[in-house]
């Protein structure tokens, strides 16, 4: 029998997976471009308003479906895998929490500004590295 | 939890890639499970029992 299970993923797990990982890919490039597009767009008479709204709205589609291909992957993980990412989501949002509420005081005591972008990077980031220390504690061993 | 996983699988001859293809887990839950990092789900647990035709205190135990 060929497995189909081979680490954390089971092979519907692997399917959610990769569709979640192309969706967040086509969010990605269209939120670098609707953001290139606005910021620029005053040296780019070609980008009309009704254009910028599509860039934005595009970006804001595509990351919707990003996230209902995620909850679809957490709904139909693999029960381990699911442990797996609540620990990383609980490690993100307490981060993420922790520098919102936090890094303004340090921002008064003169750090230079974090704004909203900074913090939902360190909130993915410490997603990130969250799924990287559940799965190294759950894995190991034969 | 303590439990038999290994041993069960080990008089089949299974890998744990099986045993998770037959369970439809991953590969590292069954992994987990025997290495006792992770305690499964009761309906997970069941599913094991069941599996190798066992009533699940029979492959499953609390410890100490």
């Amino acid at each position: 029998m060929k497995p189909s299970s081979a680490g954390f993923h089971t092979g519907r797990d692997a399917r959610n997976a990769g569709g979640f990982n192309r969706w967040m890919l086509a969010a990605a490039i269209a939120y670098v471009a609707a953001t290139a597009a606005l910021r620029w767009r005053a040296a780019l008479p070609a980008i009309s308003p009704a254009l910028q709204w599509l860039l934005v709205g595009t970006a804001l589609l595509f990351a919707v479906e990003a996230t209902r291909r995620y909850v679809l992957y957490l709904r139909q993980a693999d029960e381990l895998l699911r442990r797996i990412q609540l620990e990383a989501l609980g490690l993100g949002f307490a981060a993420g929490a922790v520098v919102a509420l936090l890094y303004p005081l340090f921002e008064l005591l003169g750090a230079p500004a974090l704004g909203g972008r900074g913090i939902a990077v360190v909130l993915l980031l410490a997603w990130a590295a969250g799924s990287w220390l559940a799965a190294r504690r759950y894995s190991g061993g034969t | 939890m303590r439990n038999r996983l290994r041993v069960l699988r080990a008089e089949r001859s299974w890998s744990q890639g099986e045993l998770a293809d037959r369970l439809g887990v991953s590969r590292q839950t069954v992994n987990a499970i025997e290495t006792g990092r992770y305690d499964p789900s009761l309906p997970l647990a069941f599913s094991i029992a069941r599996l190798f035709d066992l009533a699940i205190e029979q492959v499953f135990e609390p410890e100490g």
